[in-house]
């Protein structure tokens, strides 16, 4: 069976992000929402050590760099926005799928913003995981 | 016409603000990715979560705490979490489809639902397993 190049790298992050998804519910046991999200940036900076690129940081363009920083700000905007959703009064069962769509606002703005398409096979699959994502986050209730 | 409630509640446009950043952020990956290699993308990246990070705590004014529980857990969180974003700008300069690795990627609370099975004990309920049977056939269909 050939897999495509980028299957194990999105294997890895989806590995590491599931087990992120275990560690947030246990950190908001003992922290609120915000100094969870403080300390998740925090973490991101142990690993700056290992990826400063040097020199070579100046070589890529301001604009690039710039798309790079930048998804860093949504990222976290989006976390603060899911973590607010949750204290306003939204219930997880409801809000955690919802969030989870984000994927479809990639679906119709690529082909417009990025000029890619999909196969129909293709389609069927992301459609499986959307399903997937909206019924695996639903809550779970403990023994 | 009557408004849906939901539409007046304010966690659903926080939410729907959620959805609309995350797909900004996998739109931006995948712009800075065609000329950044994967390990500066999420150097510079990390940078972008000091400003809302100031932000959420001068807003919300809450005080310092202390549990050393809680912060080895955000800690970890943002470590790991840094892991799988460093592999998923890999992922988009790998050359696949965006739309593809971004559905595939958001896969992930079948790990959390299968780590909270077994290490937090809880079950799963009807839907979960509907839900597992869907992500199974998604990771299929993208490995053909």
């Amino acid at each position: 069976m050939h897999l495509p190049p980028w299957f194990w790298f999105g294997l890895i992050t989806l590995v590491s992000w599931g087990i992120v998804g275990l560690l947030q519910k246990l950190s908001t046991n003992h922290l609120s929402a915000e100094w969870a999200l403080v300390w998740l940036a925090v973490g991101f900076f142990f690993l700056e050590p290992w990826l400063y690129p040097g020199k070579m940081l100046f070589t890529y363009s301001a604009r690039n760099l710039g798309w790079a920083l930048l998804s860093g700000v949504f990222n976290a905007l989006g976390a603060w926005a899911l973590l607010a959703a949750l204290k306003s009064g939204g219930k997880a069962s409801i809000v955690a799928p919802f969030t989870a769509l984000y994927p479809l606002v990639v679906v119709f703005a690529a082909p417009v913003i990025l000029h890619e398409s999909i196969t129909a096979l293709q389609g069927v699959g992301i459609v499986c995981a959307l399903v997937a994502v909206v019924l695996l986050s639903a809550e779970s209730s403990p023994s | 016409m009557r408004m849906p409630e939901a539409l007046k509640a304010k966690w659903f446009w926080y939410s729907v603000l959620c959805v609309l950043c995350w797909g900004g952020w996998v739109l931006s990956s995948k712009l800075g990715t065609n000329e950044i290699p994967a390990g500066t993308m999420q150097f510079v990246f990390a940078f972008g979560f000091i400003p809302v990070a100031l932000l959420v705590l001068v807003l919300k004014r809450v005080r310092f705490e202390k549990s050393v529980k809680g912060i080895s857990y955000s800690l970890g969180n943002g470590i790991l979490a840094g892991i799988g974003g460093l592999t998923l700008f890999a992922a988009y300069r790998s050359g696949g489809n965006t739309s593809v690795i971004t559905a595939a990627t958001a896969l992930y609370p079948l790990i959390t639902v299968i780590l909270a099975i077994l290490i937090l004990r809880e079950r799963l309920n009807w839907l979960q397993v509907v839900g597992l049977g869907f992500a199974v056939a998604a990771i299929i269909i993208f490995s053909l």
